[in-house]
């Protein structure tokens, strides 16, 4: 009992500073919004790329979704709308996609945007977009007008904009001379309302008003990826600064305006600073623990089953979160279009039952093999969550070890059939994207609990093919039930975000990456 | 790494330390260490936490590794005197653990690196047509940084305890091979040598009961501040993320995980840095004591 | 003495071949690649294929350390995966982090322990000696990291006086760059300092006993004189050695301080390069800071050679 009164007065805390937030925010869009001056972000690691298809590095994303736009994007609710198209006609047998291109936008070069512009970023995104099946669906493109790009398509794809709007590594536009350049070897030109002006590696991106912005004037402001965006500040620095403490500091002393990751606890001591504002950002991310069902002892479903009896959630996540989480086994965040509720969760979740789980492995005859789980330092909630997890599997008898090692050693090893038997992954822009993107990396010739799943195959293709979201999330109902009798990947729980910056920042609001247009300093 | 220079001060002295080893009189030695005072008070500090490590089992209040999410960061109390972690884990309990490990690690890199560099160093100096191929590979070790030396071979290796053993003893025995070998050179030209080879002394017992046994002090004292360095670096390493894998605690890596509370739970990082500080000193301590014995001409002045 | 020079700058060569071996050795030993930065965890295995491709790290090692020993000749070092430069080029802007934050760090530890260490010669056994050498001991025996953070959260945020982290470049402003370079050079000093308070006290100690200052004492010279003409000056030996050895491992210690001061350095240009698999930097990288040590040790060699003409003839 008081370990749920704890855990809500954090949460509590946090949903006081918040709403101050909220409130803050309200108040400063009745103030005069003012121009120029300049905002500094901190962020923890260089941008990989800044080739923004190149990659699906979220501390590139956070950069390039100022600088870059796509046809098409999420709005706030995640729904499809169009940024650079006009719109899109999509013929009744869903073979033929007509984008109708804005007039007028320029890119940061002067040019204006044209459909071959748009070709030469799709077909630029065929050899080097990270995300490589986003166009897979589609057959050929066929400019048919100055404004007009036609994308046929291989088959009937009813998902198709909602994974063409993926921001995930976006399909960006950029100009048609860029368009034979290497992966991370472009202009940096895009059409947004920044520009890169100066990347020095571990210091900081320079980004700089972009003066000839075309807004979207369909909309009242920003929305989501798209909408109106207007630049005020002049000049943003997007810092690299290792150290979460330092950037905390750097916060308190003013030298930095925005954290893109402000530490909970940090948090927690500022809440009642008048100096700093707390952005909380629900639906960040999965925390999950991926079974190797190839190897043993994990590749005995009951011994799989007894893993997902015997855990604490709320422990887990609670700790690896400090207290950022909701406790949910569903496959999709509450109360989003697919939430199909605790079905298949509903024994299963959250149990932290000793006694079945060890009557579980006596079924599944374990013999004290070592359970060795994958983890990586880079994450606090891989890592965090993965001390917990040995905790509690040793509880039961399971003979647990925990292999820390580094990013690319853990993506080495993972991609490896044995050697391993669970990995920590926070699953952050999947979820988000929706069911569709969380089962196809369960889907396939390499799932990530390595050995496939017909049963799941079969339901990934029904999803993919559904015609309405109704039966779409009928076949996602299935696919949660099957993911609850598989148990190649245990749900953990949903995580948050916090985001932080100084009081006199307004327009700032939480989401995916941190928009830094719409924001400005309150004189 | 802070410490390697104190390595260094070693490489000076090395030739007084040669002549100095020569009028040692080794029945008094005991005597006189026990004589000194800061020898003294650096080995009952280290004679605390070894028994500390030793007695962990006995002494930690609670079990180390025992997550607790309703006392997460919770102060010093009578409760947990050293309060909790991020984790809801005892401060005070994975110190105590955390000593065992850091020592550990620290003892067995001083037992490698005493043993390679001896080797290499004997090798180097005993047979003249390796000494140039050796010592050349002991300067490119040299020049490798040592903290990135080790991040890379941690990447490589994967972290763990023994990882860290490794890293650390590839970038202390160089110098002290170097120790090794200017102290051979210096005795294998004494006359005793000379003599047991006339008399048609082996090779083996030459070096063994000659050479090595004459050019042992200034290893030994060299070996006293590997033993501090180890710690400070094993933290470091910590720091950089390379250093032992979790849950088990090192007094590094439960700093390592502190510092990002340090301005919110500061007992997390600021207890066992503490622990680091005094062991380091005993240590310290108990070199300068070793060092001021083996050296007459400063022990009649004090 | 030229010849001493030259004769040390060749020895210099098959030090920087066997560093470049040990790299090329632990770049084979190093599990995973730079697809793990670009691809992400979704990455398939064809898509990391590709990747691999792209870099030519499909090719076998032998023939890709071949080719590198080829380009080095040519003064090629290579060009970064990520960084969109050429690695010298990336090595290059860092050296004015790296190298003026050693210089000064080792500046000031040398000023700072060869004070403390005077000090306490002079007031042998007093209660300056005993706080002089407690004060050398504790910064020995604090990690710099951690006495790093103290120090930006006294400074940098409770008292504000000083920035807590982040880079001015000295070209851009010369008092900005004073601030942001204090607090890293006074981590350095502190836990460096030790070493040379203790080998300056030591070595003065011994010079203070020997007979020519007791002869100069005798004749009636002042104090000050003694200590700073005769005393300091024979002691200095096995101080400039020290400093020597230090400075390589200042280099190393700066990839600490480089990342508890958010600057922008060499160190942790290579500790980012491992982390990310780039591997030309981190061949170039290690190979330049390993230069740089052979040099700096060739320079305090012939500064020492020039205090202590003997041992110009031993090696």
């Amino acid at each position: 009992m008081s370990k749920q009164r704890r855990s809500a007065s954090i949460l509590r805390r946090l949903a006081v500073a918040s709403v101050f937030a909220v409130s803050a925010i309200s108040a400063g869009a009745a103030l005069a919004q003012v121009a120029g001056g300049k905002v500094v972000v901190a962020q923890t690691s260089n941008p990989p790329s800044l080739d923004a298809m190149a990659t699906s590095s979220a501390q590139s994303r956070n950069v390039t979704m100022n600088v870059y736009e796509t046809l098409y994007g999420f709005d706030e609710n995640v729904v499809p709308i169009p940024i650079l198209a006009e719109g899109v006609d999509i013929s009744a047998d869903g073979l033929t996609y007509t984008f109708k291109l804005r007039q007028g936008v320029k890119f940061h070069n002067g040019d204006e945007m044209k459909a071959s512009d748009v070709l030469a970023s799709m077909e630029r995104y065929r050899k080097v977009g990270a995300t490589g099946n986003l166009l897979k669906a589609v057959e050929s493109f066929e400019v048919t007008g100055d404004y007009e790009i036609v994308f046929h398509m291989v088959s009937k794809t009813p998902t198709f904009l909602e994974s063409f709007s993926s921001p995930r590594a976006p399909a960006v536009i950029i100009p048609e001379e860029d368009a034979n350049a290497e992966a991370g070897k472009t202009s940096l030109v895009g059409t947004g309302p920044y520009k890169i002006v100066e990347y020095v590696p571990d210091v900081h991106v320079v980004l700089e008003k972009f003066a000839d912005y075309t807004q979207d004037t369909r909309h009242e402001g920003p929305d989501g990826f798209g909408g109106k965006k207007t630049a005020y500040f002049d000049q943003v620095e997007f810092r690299i600064m290792p150290e979460p403490g330092a950037q905390v500091a750097a916060l308190e002393a003013g030298e930095v305006d925005i954290l893109d990751a402000m530490p909970v606890a940090a948090a927690r001591r500022l809440a009642n600073d008048p100096n700093i504002k707390l952005y909380e950002g629900t639906n960040w991310a999965f925390a999950t623990l991926i079974l190797n069902t190839n190897e043993a002892p994990t590749d005995n479903v009951k011994f799989r089953e007894a893993v997902q009896v015997a855990l604490n959630m709320e422990e887990i996540v609670g700790i690896a979160t400090e207290g950022l989480f909701t406790l949910n086994g569903g496959w999709a965040y509450p109360d989003t279009p697919y939430d199909v509720g605790d079905i298949g969760a509903k024994d299963y979740y959250n149990k932290h039952d000793v006694e079945r789980a060890k009557a579980l492995l006596k079924e599944a005859g374990y013999n004290n093999e070592p359970f060795s789980i994958l983890t990586d330092p880079a994450s606090a909630v891989h890592s965090k969550s993965a001390v917990v997890i040995a905790e509690q599997l040793k509880a039961v008898g399971i003979n647990a070890v925990i292999n820390q090692v580094d990013w690319p050693t853990a993506l080495k090893i993972r991609m490896e059939d044995t050697g391993w038997q669970g990995w920590t992954l926070s699953m952050g822009i999947e979820p988000y994207l929706g069911p569709a993107a969380i089962v196809a990396t369960l889907a396939g010739t390499r799932p990530h609990f390595v050995k496939p799943d017909p049963v799941l195959e079969d339901l990934y293709l029904e999803l993919i093919a559904g015609e309405t979201t109704e039966a779409r999330k009928a076949t996602f109902a299935k696919i949660q039930q099957q993911l609850y009798t598989n148990f190649g990947i245990i749900k953990l729980g949903d995580t948050r975000n916090m985001q932080a910056s100084r009081a006199n920042i307004e327009g700032f609001k939480a989401f995916r990456f941190p928009r830094v247009y719409d924001i400005w300093r309150a004189k | 790494m802070t410490a390697e220079v104190t390595l260094a001060d070693n490489t000076v002295s090395l030739r007084a330390d040669m002549a100095r080893a020569r009028r040692r009189r080794r029945g008094q030695l005991v005597q006189r260490l026990l004589g000194h005072p800061s020898f003294v008070i650096g080995a009952t500090i280290l004679l605390i936490f070894a028994l500390v490590a030793v007695l962990a089992p006995v002494l930690a209040p609670y079990d180390p590794n025992k997550n607790n999410y309703r006392f997460v960061m919770m102060p010093p109390s009578p409760e947990f005197w050293f309060g909790t972690d991020a984790f809801g884990r005892d401060v005070l309990s994975r110190v105590i653990y955390g000593t065992q490990v850091s020592l550990f690690i620290s003892v067995l890199v001083v037992i490698c690196t005493g043993i390679f560099g001896t080797i290499l160093g004997t090798m180097a100096s005993y047979v003249r047509p390796l000494d140039g191929f050796i010592m050349r590979g002991l300067d490119g070790m040299m020049a490798f940084p040592g903290v990135l030396l080790a991040i890379a071979l941690a990447a490589a290796l994967g972290p763990s305890a023994l990882t860290v053993v490794v890293a650390l003893t590839v970038t202390f025995t160089p110098r002290t091979a170097r120790i090794v070998r200017s102290g051979v050179i210096v005795v294998q030209s004494m006359q005793y040598v000379e003599a047991a080879r006339a008399v048609g002394a082996g090779h083996a017992r030459i070096i063994l009961r000659y050479i090595l046994a004459n050019a042992l002090s200034p290893v030994i004292v060299q070996l006293s501040s590997v033993f501090a360095v180890s710690i400070i670096a094993e933290a470091i390493l910590s720091f950089l993320g390379v250093g032992p894998p979790p849950p088990a605690p090192s007094l590094g890596n439960i700093i390592a995980d502190g510092r990002t509370y340090i301005q919110e739970a500061w007992w997390i990082a600021v207890f066992p840095g503490l622990a680091i500080a005094i062991v380091v000193l005993g240590l310290n301590l108990m070199g300068d004591g070793l060092r001021d014995i083996i050296d007459p001409r400063q022990r009649n002045e004090r | 003495m030229i010849l001493f020079i030259a004769r040390r700058l060749l020895s210099a060569i098959p030090v920087l071949f066997v560093v470049s071996l040990m790299t090329f050795f632990i770049m084979w030993l190093v599990p995973g690649d730079i697809s793990a930065e670009i691809g992400g965890a979704d990455a398939t295995a064809a898509q990391i294929e590709q990747i691999r491709q792209q870099f030519g790290l499909d090719r076998p090692l032998l023939e890709r350390a071949l080719q590198w020993y080829g380009n080095l000749l040519r003064g090629d070092l290579g060009h970064s995966y990520l960084l969109d430069r050429s690695v010298l080029d990336a090595v290059a802007e860092r050296l004015p982090v790296t190298l003026p934050l050693a210089a000064l760090g080792l500046l000031m530890a040398t000023i700072m322990g060869t004070l403390l260490g005077i000090l306490a010669a002079v007031r042998h056994n007093s209660w300056v000696d005993q706080s002089a050498m407690v004060t050398a001991l504790i910064g020995l025996s604090i990690p710099d990291f951690w006495f790093g953070l103290v120090l930006v959260i006294l400074f940098g945020v409770t008292l504000g006086w000083l920035p807590t982290g982040g880079f001015v470049p000295i070209t851009e402003d010369f008092w900005g760059w004073v601030r942001c370079m204090t607090l890293p050079t006074l981590t350095l000093a502190f836990t460096h300092m030790g070493v040379l308070a203790r080998m300056t006290r030591s070595s003065m100690l011994d010079v203070l006993d020997q007979d020519f200052v007791r002869t100069a004492r005798a004749k009636g010279m002042g104090r000050g004189t003694v200590i700073f003409k005769h005393a300091l000056r024979n002691a200095l030996v096995p101080i400039v050695t020290v400093v020597g050895v230090s400075a390589g491992v200042l280099l190393s210690g700066a990839v600490v301080i480089e990342s508890v001061f958010s600057l922008p350095g060499v160190g942790r240009l290579i500790v980012g390069s491992i982390q990310r698999r780039d591997f030309p930097i981190i061949q170039g990288g290690l190979l330049v800071t390993a230069a740089v040590f052979v040099f700096v040790n060739l320079a305090v060699d012939i500064l020492y050679g020039w205090l202590d003409p003997r041992v110009r003839d031993d090696r």
